[in-house]
């Protein structure tokens, strides 16, 4: 059989070796040209618009330089509005990291029911972002909404909060209704990682006489510490284009103090039609993202490389 | 597909054959709608080419009992030179879509579409961008004057007519007829603010005068119900003077910060509501007034959704001493494209559609309002929309937001600087900053 077979091996390697090159190649040919297409193209027009001053409505369409970026720069609506962008990805990241480490620490145990637990947790981030807006909308409304409802009742507040037209509270209103919403995603990825770490190390412990807390912070953490870095950082890129929420809720108001870096580039680009400016806006964002990322890289790389040491 | 016509594939098992099979059915399913995506851009122009001029006509989707293309194939019939293709784009609670998809279009200067209509606030934008064909030789002097005064002035950009009415939207004050008694709506906003404080003080209501205030268009059009009230206005007539920090504009907005703040008839909540949710308390029975458009009577009368059905009435907003009854003008319009090159059907199309008895089909079968008085009278429009009739007043007084070709940049500067005048009561230097960011916009 194996005699047989060699010979025609050997051919079959001959003509392999002239497709060897080219299957591949042409097989990557469609997901390279999608990614071209729809990824890298998209980024360099938007880039190439920002250096220009195109405006479908003074239909203008001319090279200005780095003009877009001064103006930019001096503007207090993107100022304001990458505030709000920060200030918003670092609590609702924080949160939501904080309290996704919880659920999954109690999820991790083995207790009745478990399985429809872990189950339930998972509806509110399998709802859509806009019904969960109506919801959050009809919660904290400031005259028929439960939230105000509960908290007078119980004496906490002497009269209604307007949740959304105050400008104290609206982004701590978007905040919440985000928590809510994404922890169940956080409380996911953590498990997953928990779930990594043997069951072996819990039983050293238990036998070395270490408490609970001892086990957690010496043991759990420090090996699920790479886990959590990777999971906030995709949250934190992903709470830094915040949209839906804002746009259903408040539109970026009262007084511009949930304004926020997607709100406003969607207002500019496609209400005003300022394609160009809109751009710079866009770049800007993108810029913000890869320091984030960048950040994160810095932090998350030489702890990964001391874990696999 | 190249990998079906591979030598072997067919014998390597079952599933290279379900592949194929299915690219084969996705390749025929591809076809067919490709070939029914010609037929329909292609085959009335092939059914109806003999002696027909074809034309295309794009608009927001309304309906009603009747839809836009129900009235269109109307038109087609009644007559044998023109053929329209109707071209529906989203409903206008999309407007944002609706816009981009215009400004695309025109923008390419291909004549296509031939007709299209417009949100009220385009029209300036269309017209100075050279996209809507001048129609003052279609539309003399003393034909302008069967429109409400309000909506000719709204379609006219730099002396030219570039836009031809179609329906009308307004702002206007409902009010509760139980509530009130025998007393006659206010007049001004001062017997409002008297007349709010005076039934939430018996707990007759729980709030006196709802309005919108949120961060979006709808706080223009209730700004400019206040400040035309008080004789202000946003831009004066040459498009270029901004007045929206002279003293009549403040003391305006100063009012839409003291509901809240001084009067308390409006609740905190007005800052964050737009439409919707300034309506629900008011059908629920808790308030007295609400500021709002023409929808909202619909569902006033509607039992099953309005527990204030029969005890509703509607009339001009109020003003301020010295001045007049303001509400802000909406609603789509027509235009004709400036490229088209079927000029004279085009023409013949929109005469037709901004016609009295099209309007009068318009106003009985969508319930859009007509932008000619005379159609009010008509007895079969008292018959089927009987509100209508109750609206002529308001209309008569109804006012254009700023016209300005950059008015989509000027409003998100309106949005913005008034929601904080509201929120801080720093009116004043709200407004002046207001002023110089419109004023760098319009004269840019």
């Amino acid at each position: 059989m194996a005699e047989a077979l060699a010979p025609r091996l050997a051919g079959g390697r001959e003509r392999w070796r002239v497709g060897s090159w080219l299957t591949p190649l042409l097989l990557l040919i469609p997901a390279c040209a999608t990614m071209l297409g729809v990824s890298v193209y998209p980024i360099l027009n938007g880039l190439w618009l920002s250096f220009r001053d195109t405006s479908l409505i003074s239909q203008t369409d001319k090279f200005v330089g780095a003009a877009n970026y001064v103006k930019l720069l001096a503007d207090g609506q993107y100022w304001n509005a990458w505030i709000h962008t920060v200030v918003f990805t670092g609590a609702s990241t924080l949160f939501e990291t904080i309290l996704g480490l919880g659920m999954a620490l109690v999820l991790n145990e083995w207790f009745e029911a478990r399985g429809a637990v872990r189950a339930a947790m998972l509806v509110p981030w399998a709802i859509p972002t806009v019904v969960t807006s109506q919801m959050f909308g009809w919660l904290f409304d400031g005259q028929n909404g439960l939230v105000n409802h509960i908290l007078v009742g119980s004496g906490l507040i002497s009269h209604n909060i307007g949740w959304y037209s105050s400008p104290d509270y609206a982004l701590l209103t978007i905040i919440i209704a985000d928590v809510w919403k994404t922890t169940p995603f956080m409380a996911l990825l953590l498990l997953a990682g928990l779930q990594t770490i043997p069951r072996s190390l819990a039983e050293a412990c238990y036998i070395d006489g270490a408490s609970a807390w001892q086990y957690f912070w010496h043991v759990r953490l420090p090996l699920l510490m790479p886990t959590l870095l990777i999971a906030a950082l995709l949250r934190a890129l992903d709470a830094f284009r915040i949209f839906d929420l804002v746009y259903v809720l408040t539109g970026g108001g009262p007084a511009d103090s949930t304004e926020t870096l997607s709100t406003l580039t969607y207002k500019t680009l496609f209400s005003a039609l300022q394609f160009g400016y809109g751009s710079a806006l866009a770049t800007a964002m993108f810029v913000t993202e890869a320091l984030i990322a960048l950040a994160f890289a810095l932090f998350l790389i030489p702890r990964m490389r001391r874990t696999s040491a | 597909m190249t990998d079906s016509k591979k030598p072997g594939a067919s014998q390597a098992g079952a599933e290279p054959m379900v592949r194929r099979e299915f690219i084969k059915r996705s390749g025929v399913a591809l076809a067919t709608t490709a070939g029914a995506g010609i037929a329909t851009a292609g085959a009335p122009r092939r059914a109806h080419a003999a002696g027909r001029t074809e034309i295309t006509f794009a608009s927001a989707k309304f309906f009603g009992k009747e839809t836009i293309a129900q009235v269109v194939d109307a038109f087609n019939q009644s007559q044998g030179k023109i053929h329209v293709t109707y071209v529906e784009l989203p409903p206008p609670s999309s407007s944002t879509e609706v816009h981009q998809s215009l400004v695309q279009q025109l923008a390419r200067r291909n004549g296509n579409p031939d007709v299209f209509t417009q949100d009220i606030v385009w029209i300036a934008e269309f017209a100075a961008a050279g996209w809507a064909l001048a129609l003052d030789d279609v539309v003399d002097q003393a034909a302008r004057k069967a429109y409400f005064p309000g909506i000719v002035e709204a379609c006219t950009w730099d002396g030219k007519l570039t836009a031809l009415p179609w329906f009308l939207d307004s702002g206007m004050l409902y009010y509760r007829t139980d509530l009130l008694g025998d007393a006659k709506p206010p007049e001004t906003w001062e017997q409002l603010v008297e007349t709010s404080q005076k039934l939430t003080k018996d707990g007759k209501a729980r709030f006196g005068f709802l309005w919108q205030g949120k961060q979006a268009e709808v706080l223009v059009c209730d700004l400019v119900s206040f400040i035309t009230s008080n004789n202000g206005k946003i831009l004066a007539a040459d498009g270029k003077t901004v007045e929206v920090a002279e003293p009549a504009v403040v003391e305006a907005v100063q009012l839409m910060h003291d509901t809240i703040n001084k009067y308390k008839i409006s609740p905190q909540d007005v800052l964050s509501w737009d439409e919707e949710p300034s309506r629900r308390p008011f059908t629920a029975g808790q308030a007295v007034f609400l500021r709002n458009w023409s929808y909202v009577w619909s569902i006033a009368q509607d039992k099953s959704e309005s527990s204030v059905a029969g005890k509703v009435g509607v009339a001009p907003l109020p003003h301020f001493p010295g001045g007049k009854s303001a509400a802000c003008l909406g609603g789509y319009q027509y235009g004709v494209n400036a490229a088209t090159k079927n000029r004279d059907a085009a023409v013949e199309f929109v005469t037709w559609m901004s016609s009295p008895a099209t309007q009068l089909r318009f106003a009985t079968q969508l319930g859009l309002a007509p932008t000619r008085p005379a159609v009010f009278d008509e007895p079969s429009l008292l018959k089927a929309q009987p509100f209508m009739g109750t609206l002529k007043p308001v209309f008569v007084g109804a006012t254009p937001r700023p016209v300005t070709p950059k008015y989509s940049q000027v409003t998100l500067v309106l949005q913005s600087e008034v929601s904080k005048a509201l929120v801080s009561g720093d009116v004043k230097s709200a407004m002046a900053s207001a002023k110089s960011k419109i004023e760098a916009i319009v004269k840019a």
